[in-house]
Parts: structure tokens; C-alpha cells; sequence
């Protein structure tokens, strides 16, 4: 405000504040978010979570995706490994054909599978055997100067080595300490779990994949959903409760179980079952909810002359909807089926379960003599909504993508040339942009960094230690 | 409803199945297991004092007792149709933010989605008697209902003044569509520059394959994030397993869980633009997360392997091809999950079947090649393996593998119908499933995975909101606005 | 069905002794003949649930329906018939790329033509307990990529996407 309060000043208005303002005021929408979130110069804003420092004592793919969240944001995330092995999450690649090397060192021939890409991007690379003695000291100088930590371990397992929060709270009472597993307290406690088991055991499965009646089986989502998911849920815990430390300065525990999160995410399923008794099934590629809402097969493929196999076999499948009314009638008139439009001019009658079995084998049949392009660009001429099914290559070669900097190429400090697809994708932010530096290091390559720079250790006991294979 | 429980033991699906009717429930049919018997099982592995530490301080019925952690938090919801906005909303209303959700005055169309069509699958809320789909309700946490016609001039206006009271405004519409009616992040963000605003959608609110809407103005909705990403390429079972056309083709998700994976990753967003807006530089930003490239994030490695030899990630069914043994197959009655990948793991699991059936022993342990942790993941080495786990899992149902597996502590676990779910010890003792006294009734509802902490338990406690029912006392509170006013805008149509 | 045909056919005096993998989710429910992938004898089999209803018989003179994926022969130092061996196994359609491996590809380049470090052994350039610097020295730990590379540059293979 002014000083004088009868003076009006612009900055005091409402609106734009100057000619620059006034400008971005008037261009498209589009335009301004391209400036606003300006994909490429990511590094010309500042870190949202710049002087969080994280200790991610983790494996696999779900509590260290956790932490990489936050490493995305911005904090400075220290990866602790065991030393000479490493996560058992660098051993797994797709039918063993994709590695980077090395692993480190004294593993020439070892290297790194895929399997262990996105989980752990922007981190420090420590490594630590901290259940011998000598290092609980060294963990401890490590908790006092970090915010939290992520473990995965067997319940109890950290608490025998003074290391559970009970302990760690005493020397840093500001610690956040998240403890992430398949099940947590209870009769199943010490029940190991991966994604998989989430994806079986919290009903996911059972409501994924097609029908019996179809000839299907329940399906697997293809990719490590619910680690990936669980560990997001994570990363919000934790940043629920920095936000709530800012305000009383005191840290708490997390005890996170991956195996509810499937749970979480089914909507009305167990409503459903909890009020009428009603056990939800499998219903393929059609939705529950909306017709048509759904994946057709097509005849033809679209690239039926290309050498891989994914394109020559399976550029068949197109995404069509077209639930509302005037839609469906659309739909209907440009396949030819005005029957069905006849049948079920009502959504209520067009969802019900035969009628879907009917319509969609009606579309399959239209779209048996054509290729996938041809039945979206029916569709799609026709103004109804139809999207072809893309598979990886698509994807990359996807324009839209490319200018949202989605996925694009990273120049990795010591892997070389990736295609990355992970932190620049979960979201835009205007100014404090998530972003990837490298994808990964090898194991302990941060050592001396840390045990040194940070935490002050002589070079000596560091050599010493590595030599012991304590670290 | 009474709660009357049962001593039925449950064992496989056989044992569900007569006690799925509404007669013989309420939910659960078995009662948990005391803690007694639990404390056994920590003590087991010398864990009793520990467990008993964990059950005291974290355990789910304490959370109601305990503070909120963004409590103070002022949230907006406004958008139609999909899921990625709601549980971005759900998840800060479930950590105690003070949620309003604005709807146009006849509903989101979300409350009209019920399963098949089937009204009687719908609750009807007890004051009003309005029906409401159960999708909406479940997605419905602890959120208020106002409604709000932002296309009139006076919603508009309105809208505006709510937002200067928002700490966050989570928005679920069409591209641009906020923007041209001018309340959008950039006119919004003139009168409450420390507003974070966050879009969520399918592939983007600008780019060459933006959002699109139909010519007669439908949206598009998950799975067309799953298909627009190589999510649905790559799942379901190959052709070289189940017929194309029966089963052996690309397949979506039972969920929308593009919508979900968006959702929470809004959620984090928004939270590390308040943490930076509050500890670190006092402004608010614009985000925008998509459902397509969001779930990008969590295709494993599958881009970047095609960047690296070409290679595009193919469908493997109930097999993962990263892994070995990581994978269900069927067995007697239903799909047996079995998981251990390291030495360690893998032949332990091999011990197991070999008890009952030895062949597997002398089939796979002997063979070299299986040897190294790595070449157990070669497409042949999975077919060797599964072909003979799953003959010996013909043999057996679900449970008894469980238990086999369990003996020789091996990660294992059925693929569970919904009533086993819910009925599962271990679900229940928790609990992850629960019930809540809601406007629509008593309803079982999964219970948020952030709800297990020492200081700030994110919680549940009300699920579903009548539609407009929080007119009167958000208007009033948030705009100073008496009933009389609100009122006379219902009559104009615009709340 | 999932079982193995456990083949032990009289071929020139010897027994075939291969194993025939039936995969799980393929032979569940399946009635059909199927091929010995060694010795080529026609077994007719009928499975329900993963059960042997029927078989397996002998059908001489018959065509198969199908072949196995895979099959192996344990007395033989486990030598295996991989998926996609003309008369011998069917082909694996469902795979990433035209060409199968099933164990580790050396990559030197990614699609684009820039190096990646995708080969092994990699010489040795590790500092102090194991740590690394963040610069991959591809100059002077694997001069001949990096010539490859700079040729590959001089003929256009390198690419911006």
C-alpha cells in the first residue's frame, strides 16, 4: 500500500501491472503455458525442495521411488547401498538383454540392468554395511545432519540395531522417519512383498484383464504400478509432514504398506462388495461404467511390412468412446450399426453387460476388413473420439511429447546418451520445475563426497573401510 | 447395522462364496485376529517389544486422536468427469485440508456413473434422497459440496472471490477452459499471487495432442492416457499364450489408474510448491500434471529401453520378464503369486516345490543355465521355470501354496477377489478396509495408506457430500454471503 | 496343461529323453496334438485345468497342432531348443525386437548415434573406496568408441532424435 492511503497505485489494483503483464494477458492460452512452463530451461528456476537432505536406505523399485520424488523436487537424497552388490534392483533386466557398465570397479563383467532406472534418479551414491558396529556411529553423524529417511527393512530388524525411530528421534528430534514394506503391523508383519503382490493380493487383479467368458486370465499391469504409486503416496506422507514440522519443529514416523495402495485405488469396488454383497470382475477392455468406452481390435495392422514385432503384429487397437447420446449416434451412423443406435438410445441401456458384448463385437466386425489408421480416421473425421493404441516408438516419436519435453535425451555425467522418460514428465511446475540430472551411479561413487566432504572422515579411514568392505 | 460377527475360517474362494449375501454380513464376516495371537507372531522373530512399540504408537484407531498435518490448508476442486483432480483433492483432504469441491448446479455427470447402469447400485443420501454412484461417493473424502455456475458472469465473479481465500485451486476441466472464461491460473493469479494452481488431466492442456473434446463436446477420459502411453501395448498376455481376439491382446486396467497416478503426483506437486512457497520465496505456480505422461514416469525402464537398442516393451501376461521368479500363475482354484529373485530366494522356492514334486528339482536346480541371477530372466528360462511351478500349482489351491510358500518364507500371495480382500486377517486387524458412517450409509471403504503415523495420520472421515450441501455455510463463511443472497442466485441458476 | 511331455521315443536304438516344456497359460485348456521338439513324434493330448485328460498318445503319421516353446534334454548337459526353431519349436511372436538375445546385448551407441556405456568389461576409472567422478572420460578410457563415434558423426549417423 501506499503511505498516503487515499493514493492509488497501480501495483495496488487488481489486473495486470504493467505493459509486459498486460501482454502475456493477451496471448492464447497455449502460448502462455509453453512460456510459463518453458520445457528445456528447467535449470533457469529454483529447486522447490532446495535444503531438504533425505537418506534413502532402500531396494527395488517402491521405497526408492520415495525418495527419487523428492531428489526430482530438489532435495539433496544420499542412496545407501550395500557395498560390492548394490540394490538387488541393478540385477534385473528384460530377458537379461539391457545393462550399463560397470557396477563399480571390482565387477567389470557386472553391470547395471534397466530394471533400476528412474527409482533412484539425482542421487548420491553411498555405500554402507551399517549393521557392523563401527559404522552405527557414522549412520547416527548421518541422521543428525538429514531431514529423514526412507528403510525397507524386516520389521524390527533396524530397532536391533538402534536405528529404528525410537532411537533416532533421541538425536535428531526434527527426523522424519518412513518405514516402507509390504504389510507393517499385524498378523502378516513380517510378510515380504514386491509390486506383484500388491497387484495379486489387494484385488487389483482380479479386476484386471478379460473376462473368463472371454477366454482371459487376470492380467498383469505391465509395469511395477504399485511399487512406483506407493512410493508417490510416500513422498506426499513426507512432505505432509515437513509442512506440519515447519509449524511445531518435531518429526514423526511413517509405517507405509504398498500392499493397501491397490486397495486404495479401485473406486467403488469395495463400496460395492462392503454394501450389496457384489464381488467386482474382470471386464477386459471395456469400461464398467461407459459405453462405448473402450479398446477395439482392428483386421489390419499398420505397419504389417516392419521388422519389429510390436509394430508388425500388434499397431491393431484403437481406444473408442462415445458414451453421451448425440456421440454414440455419431458412432453409429458412420459404422453403419444405426440398429444398435435404435436399440439403445439410452446410456442406461448401452452400459448394461449384454448390450456391450453386442456392441463392441458389432465394432470389432466393422473394423475386421481395416486397418487401426483407418478406423480413427473414420472416427475421428466423424468428430467422434478415437485414439490409436501407441506402443513405446510411438510414444518417442509422439510430437506432443517432444515440445512438452516429456521425454527427451539426457546427457548422463557417466552413462552417456539415455532416452529419459521419468521427472520432467510428472508434472510442470512454472517455477520450480522438477528435473533430472544423471539417472544413476554406480555403487559407492559418492563416497568419498560423503563420508569426507560431508560427514569429515579422514581419507585414510575411508580407504580403510573400503578395504574392510565396510563400505 | 449390528455387528454380529461369525466364527467362519476362510480359506479358499469356496468358503466366500455363501457369505457374500447381504443376510449373512455386516462386514467382516470373521472378526480379526486378537492381539494376543499378534504379538505371538512378533515374538517369533524377537520382535514382541517392537511390534508392540509400532501397534501402540501408529495403530489406525489412535489417528482420530492425533493432529491433522495440513490442517489450515484452504483447497478449491472445480472440474467434471474424471479422477486425477479428485484424488489430488481426496489426498489433501485426507491429510486435513479443508476441501471445497464446486460443481455446476446439476452435478458433476461423475454421480450419475454407476457400474452397468444399475441405479440400484446407486445411495441415495438421506436428507435429500438424492441417488449418487458409488465412484463419486469413494472418491468423495472429506470434501465439502458447493455448487457454482462458472459460465455466468456472476459465477465468475464469485469464483474469483473464493479463490482469494484458496491456498490451492485443483482443476479438472478442459484445456484452456478456466483461462477463457477468465479465471484462470493467470487472471486468478493477479489478485492471489501466493495461490498454487494445479490442472490434471489426460495429455496436456497445450501441445499438438492436447485434450480433446468430441464434436458434440465429450471429453476424453482414462484410458485414453493409458493407450496414449505404451502402458496398454504392453500389458496382457501375448498371443503366443492366449488367442488374439480371446484374451491374448493388449489389455487396460481394471482402474483408471493413469487418472490416479496423476492424482497423487498433483498431490506431491502442490505440497513442493507450498513447502517452497512458504519456506522459501512466498509465491505461488501454476502446475499441470497429465494422467499419459505421469504414468511415464512409472513405466519401469520401457522408453529409455527403446532409446537404448530399439527395443519395444511386449505384453508377458502374469509373467514379468525382468525377473525370475516374479509372476502368477493359475493353480486350482484361482492365480498363485510367487516372488524371489536372488539366489537366496529363487532356490528356496525351488525347495518348496520340490517337497511335492521332485522332477522340479532335478529339472531346474540341475540345469546350468539357470544358475546366474541374470540369464534366469531369458524369455526360455521363464517358460522352463513356470511350466514347472505351475504344475505343481495344479495340484493346490491358493491358500495352500500360501502356506507352503510362507513355511519357507517366500514372498507369495494369492490374487484375491474382492470379498477376500475384505476378509483377509491381516486386512481386517489393520484395518484396511473399514466402515464409516456416512450420509449414504454405512459404507466399507479402503482406509488412506498415509494413515499409519506417529504425529499426523492422514484419515477418513467422511465419504460423499450431497450435492450443493455446503452452499449455506461455505458462502457465508468464505464470502459473507446470508442465505437470502445464495438464494436468490439458486433462483437465477447460478449456485 | 502345464506339464512337460517327458519324451522317451526309441530314436536308433536310444530313447529321445527330451523334455517338452507345455507352457501354463498356452495349455491350460487345450486339446490339440503337439510335436516332440528332438525327435519330432506327434502326441495327442487333452488338458482341463491343467490336467492330463487325455494322453499323452502317440499319433504317428499326424501334423502337429502346435510345438512346444521350449524343451531341453536333461541328460545331455540340459542343450535346449530355444522358442522359434523351424519344426522344432513354435516361434515366440509377442517380443521386443526381431532379433532375441537372452543375454546381455553390447550397446555402444544408443538409436541415435550418440555412445552410451552399454558394453563390458569398461576399463577400470574408479577414484578413492569406489567413487566416481560425474564426466564418463570416453576419450581416454575407450579411444576406439570415441573414433567410432567421431566417423559416425562425419557420415551423418548421429542424430538429434
Amino acid at each position: 500500500m501506499a503511505k498516503d492511503p487515499r493514493e492509488t497505485r497501480i501495483e495496488d489494483l487488481p489486473g495486470p501491472k504493467s505493459k509486459g503483464e498486460l501482454e502475456e494477458m493477451k496471448i492464447p492460452y497455449e502460448e502462455y503455458c509453453r512460456k510459463a512452463f518453458d520445457p528445456g530451461n528447467e535449470w533457469s528456476k529454483p529447486d522447490a525442495l532446495k535444503g531438504v537432505r533425505w537418506l534413502s536406505c532402500t531396494m527395488y523399485i517402491f521405497t526408492p521411488h520415495s525418495a527419487a520424488n523428492l531428489a526430482e523436487l530438489g532435495a539433496e537424497v544420499i542412496k545407501i547401498e550395500i557395498p560390492r552388490m548394490g540394490d538387488a534392483m541393478r540385477h534385473t533386466s528384460p530377458f537379461n538383454e539391457a545393462y550399463l557398465y560397470p557396477l563399480h570397479d571390482t565387477r567389470p563383467m557386472t553391470g547395471t540392468g534397466l530394471g533400476f532406472t528412474n527409482a533412484n534418479s539425482n542421487e548420491f551414491y553411498l555405500s554402507m554395511d551399517y549393521h557392523i558396529p563401527e559404522m552405527v556411529n557414522v549412520f547416527y553423524r548421518l541422521v543428525k545432519m538429514s531431514d529423514g529417511l526412507t528403510e525397507l527393512y524386516r520389521p524390527g530388524t533396524l530397532d536391533r540395531w538402534k536405528m529404528s525411530y525410537r532411537y533416532l528421534q533421541e538425536i535428531n528430534p526434527r527426523f522424519i522417519y518412513v518405514w516402507g514394506g509390504g504389510f507393517g503391523y499385524g498378523p502378516k508383519v513380517f510378510g515380504g512383498s514386491y509390486d506383484i503382490l500388491g497387484q495379486a493380493h489387494a484385488g487389483l487383479a482380479s479386476i484386471t484383464g478379460m473376462h473368463e467368458y472371454m477366454g482371459g486370465h487376470a492380467s498383469k499391469h505391465s509395469n511395477w504400478c504399485i511399487d512406483w504409486m506407493s512410493g508417490t503416496l510416500i513422498s506426499y506422507g513426507v512432505l505432509a509432514s515437513i509442512l506440519w514440522r515447519r509449524k511445531t519443529g518435531l518429526g514423526t514416523m511413517i509405517e507405509f504398506s504398498q500392499v493397501q495402495t491397490p486397495t486404495r485405488i479401485s473406486g467403488y469396488t469395495f463400496p460395492l462388495y462392503g454394501r450389496f454383497g457384489i464381488v467386482r470382475q474382470r471386464w477386459g477392455n471395456w469400461d464398467t461404467q461407459l459405453c462405448v468406452h473402450g479398446i477395439i481390435l482392428c483386421g489390419k495392422s499398420d505397419f504389417p511390412d516392419a521388422q519389429n514385432p510390436q509394430d508388425k503384429h500388434d499397431a491393431r487397437y484403437v481406444m473408442v468412446s462415445a458414451f453421451n447420446d448425440p456421440d454414440f449416434k455419431e458412432l453409429c451412423d458412420i459404422t453403419g450399426l444405426k440398429n444398435l443406435y435404435g436399440k439403445y438410445k439410452a446410456h442406461k441401456d448401452r452400459v448394461d453387460a449384454l448390450p456391450q458384448v453386442e456392441i463392441y463385437t458389432a465394432l470389432e466386425k466393422w473394423a475386421a476388413d481395416k486397418s487401426r489408421s483407418q478406423v480413427v480416421k473414420t472416427l475421428t473425421d466423424a468428430g467422434v473420439l478415437a485414439a490409436p493404441v501407441m506402443n513405446d516408438r510411438e510414444t518417442y516419436e509422439c510430437e506432443h511429447y517432444r515440445e512438452r519435453g516429456t521425454i527427451r535425451w539426457l546427457d548422463d555425467p557417466l552413462y552417456g546418451d539415455i532416452l529419459l522418460q521419468s521427472g520432467h514428465s510428472v508434472g510442470m511446475m512454472t517455477k520450480t520445475p522438477r528435473r533430472t540430472n544423471w539417472i544413476w551411479r554406480p555403487v559407492g561413487a559418492d563416497n568419498v563426497k560423503i563420508y569426507r566432504d560431508m560427514l569429515g572422515y579422514p581419507l585414510s579411514k575411508i580407504e580403510e573401510w573400503y578395504n574392510k568392505a565396510y563400505i | 447395522m449390528a455387528r454380529e460377527k461369525r466364527e467362519v475360517e476362510i480359506k479358499s474362494r469356496a468358503d466366500t462364496l455363501e457369505l457374500i449375501s447381504p443376510e449373512v454380513r455386516p462386514w467382516p464376516v470373521t472378526p480379526p485376529p486378537p492381539q494376543e495371537e499378534v504379538l505371538k507372531v512378533y515374538a517369533k522373530r524377537k520382535a514382541e517389544e517392537f511390534g508392540k512399540w509400532c501397534e501402540d504408537n501408529l495403530r489406525f484407531e489412535y489417528g482420530f486422536g492425533k493432529a491433522e498435518a495440513l490442517q489450515g490448508l484452504k483447497v478449491l476442486d472445480i472440474g467434471l468427469w474424471r479422477m486425477g483432480h479428485k484424488f489430488a483433492s481426496s489426498l489433501l483432504a485426507e491429510a486435513g485440508a479443508e476441501v471445497i469441491c464446486i460443481e455446476p448446479p446439476g452435478g458433476d455427470p461423475m454421480r450419475k456413473l454407476t457400474p452397468f447402469g444399475r441405479e440400484e447400485y446407486m445411495l441415495a443420501d438421506k436428507e435429500t434422497g438424492e441417488k449418487c454412484g458409488l465412484d463419486f461417493i469413494a472418491e468423495m473424502v472429506n470434501k465439502h459440496s458447493i455448487t457454482l455456475d462458472i459460465e455466468t458472469p456472476e459465477g465468475q465473479d464469485l469464483f474469483r472471490k473464493l479463490a482469494v481465500h484458496a491456498d490451492v485451486i485443483v482443476e479438472g476441466h478442459l484445456p484452456g477452459y478456466m483461462d477463457n472464461l477468465g479465471v484462470g491460473y493467470r487472471q486468478i493469479s493477479r489478485i492471489n499471487p501466493k495461490l498454487v494452481y494445479c490442472w490434471v488431466g489426460i495429455r496436456g492442456s497445450w501441445g499438438s495432442y492436447k485434450d480433446r473434446v468430441s464434436k458434440h463436446g465429450q471429453w476424453e477420459l482414462d484410458p485414453f492416457s493409458q493407450c496414449t502411453n505404451p502402458f496398454v501395448h504392453s500389458s496382457g498376455f501375448p498371443q503366443d499364450q492366449l488367442p488374439r481376439g480371446k484374451g491374448g491382446d493388449p489389455t487396460r486396467s481394471g482402474v483408471w489408474i493413469n487418472d490416479y497416478c496423476a492424482g497423487e503426483q498433483a498431490a506431491v506437486n502442490i505440497l513442493a510448491a507450498l513447502y517452497w512457497r512458504d519456506e522459501l520465496n512466498g509465491e505461488g505456480q501454476f502446475i499441470e500434471v497429465t494422467g499419459a505422461e505421469s504414468y511415464f514416469d512409472i513405466l519401469d525402464f520401457d522408453i529409455s529401453w527403446y532409446g537404448f537398442n530399439a527395443s519395444i516393451k511386449a505384453r508377458t501376461g502374469g509373467w514379468d520378464p525382468n525377473l525370475n521368479q516374479y509372476e502368477w500363475n493359475p493353480c486350482r482354484d484361482g492365480y498363485m503369486m510367487i516372488g524371489g529373485q536372488s539366489d537366496r530366494l529363487w532356490y528356496r522356492i525351488g525347495m518348496c516345490i520340490e517337497r511335492d514334486y521332485p522332477q522340479f528339482g532335478r529339472l531346474i536346480h540341475e540345469d546350468p543355465f539357470l544358475k546366474e541371477v541374470g540369464a534366469r530372466n531369458a524369455l526360455h528360462a521363464l517358460i522352463k521355470t513356470y511350466t514347472l511351478t505351475t504344475r505343481w500349482l495344479r495340484d493346490i489351491n491358493r491358500v495352500e501354496a500360501e502356506e507352503k510358500l510362507m513355511d519357507y518364507e517366500i514372498a507369495a500371495g494369492p490374487v484375491l477377489y474382492t470379498d477376500e480382500v475384505a476378509e483377509f486377517p491381516h486386512f481386517k486387524y489393520r484395518p484396511w478396509v473399514s466402515t464409516c458412517e456416512t450420509d449414504y450409509g454405512t459404507i466399507l471403504y479402503a482406509t488412506p495408506p498415509n494413515a499409519f503415523q506417529i504425529k499426523t495420520p492422514h484419515r477418513v472421515k467422511w465419504l460423499g457430500r450431497a450435492l450443493g450441501k455446503d452452499n449455506y455455510e461455505i458462502y457465508r463463511r468464505w464470502l459473507g454471503m446470508g442465505p437470502t443472497r445464495v438464494d436468490a442466485l439458486k433462483e437465477k441458476g447460478v449456485i | 496343461m502345464a506339464d512337460v511331455i517327458w519324451c522317451k521315443k526309441d530314436v536308433g536304438g536310444k530313447p529321445c529323453n527330451t523334455v517338452n516344456y507345455l507352457d501354463p497359460y498356452c495349455f491350460w485348456n487345450w486339446e490339440g496334438r503337439i510335436n516332440c521338439a528332438e525327435c519330432g513324434t506327434v502326441y495327442f493330448i487333452h488338458t482341463i485345468q491343467g490336467h492330463m485328460y487325455r494322453g499323452p498318445d502317440e499319433k504317428p503319421g499326424e501334423k502337429p497342432d502346435l510345438s512346444p516353446l521350449y524343451a531341453d534334454k536333461p541328460l545331455e548337459g540340459y542343450k535346449g531348443y530355444y522358442p522359434g526353431i523351424k519344426g522344432k519349436t513354435r516361434p515366440y511372436e509377442c517380443l521386443p525386437r526381431h532379433i532375441y538375445l537372452g543375454k546381455a546385448d553390447m550397446v555402444k551407441f544408443s538409436i541415435r548415434g550418440r555412445p552410451v556405456r552399454g558394453w563390458r568389461p569398461q576399463p577400470p576409472s574408479a577414484g578413492l573406496a569406489g567413487s566416481f567422478p560425474y564426466k564418463w572420460d570416453i576419450q581416454k578410457l575407450s579411444p576406439d568408441v570415441w573414433k567410432e563415434y567421431q566417423e559416425k558423426k562425419k557420415k551423418g549417423e548421429v542424430k538429434d532424435w
